[in-house]
């Protein structure tokens, strides 16, 4: 056994050591860097948590972070919510709505102008 | 022939606990040159073009645990290009755990005029303060280069 795995790997992982964390993650999980304070771990989740979007790749499935005005994603392009001040329009943060369209405080959406 | 290598002095200072003082060498990959800064850890696989790092604060020291090659048959980037991709991201300075990847030492011998320096620390030093890294303790690192000991004059 390699002398810095620890005996069981945590969660999902496929391989880990002690000081890493997770190095490679079981099938269909997705791979997360997670820092606590000035330690970097990596950890094996089955869906990315939120304000990241995952991306499948050959060799291993990763979480990256959303965009920074953007709260949830479904990819690094397209945000579901936006953070605090910004108006959602297809799929981006906008801090005001295009013309034609008005800004809704209540869903923080840019809207069609109803007449 | 090969250049001797740069020793480095490499001082860890712990908030509230005592400070320790190791050895490392520098790397050819990069300039030999002091540097200082806070301590933290990073993943292997930070250091890939597909991983952001979500550390945006600079001006730190980043310690690499290597792992054994065949944990990581395909590496996304080389050393080299690890170490150079730290740099970019903020570090002061690149420290690499190779005690488990001893063939780190030949990945970095090339010089590629990296301007952070980039150190190699293993063994009993590296096991020191992976512990510190282990307890998650904030710490200052102090990176210094070790002057070679005066000739002797035989009068």
């Amino acid at each position: 056994v390699h002398p810095n795995v620890s005996q069981g790997c945590q969660g999902g992982c496929a391989t880990c050591s002690d000081y890493n964390g997770c190095l490679s993650c079981k099938p269909r999980l997705f791979f997360v860097l997670e820092r606590i304070g000035m330690k970097q771990r990596g950890v094996c989740l089955s869906s990315c948590p939120s304000g990241y979007y995952g991306t499948r790749y050959p060799d291993i499935n990763k979480c990256a972070k959303c965009k920074a005005d953007c709260d949830t994603c479904f990819t690094r392009n397209f945000c579901t919510k936006c953070k605090s001040g910004f108006y959602l329009h297809s799929g981006k943060c906008l801090e005001k709505c295009p013309d034609g369209l008005e800004a809704n405080n209540h869903t923080m959406e840019c809207a069609s102008i109803v007449h | 022939e090969r250049a001797a290598v740069q020793k480095a002095i490499i001082r860890v200072i712990p908030l509230k606990v005592e400070p320790i003082v190791l050895e490392g060498e520098f790397a050819s990959v990069a300039e030999v040159t002091p540097a200082e800064g806070k301590l933290l850890q990073s993943h292997p696989l930070s250091l890939c073009n597909t991983s952001e790092d979500e550390h945006t604060e600079s001006g730190f020291i980043t310690i690499v645990k290597l792992e054994q090659p065949d944990r990581d048959p395909n590496p996304c980037l080389s050393l080299a290009n690890k170490a150079k991709l730290a740099g970019e991201r903020g570090a002061r300075a690149i420290l690499f755990d190779i005690t488990d990847d001893e063939s780190a030492a030949d990945q970095l011998r090339k010089p590629r005029g990296l301007s952070q320096p980039v150190v190699l620390i293993r063994g009993h030093d590296a096991e020191l303060l992976m512990g510190v890294v282990n307890k998650n303790r904030e710490a200052h690192v102090k990176i210094e280069v070790k002057e070679p000991p005066a000739w002797p004059d035989y009068d």
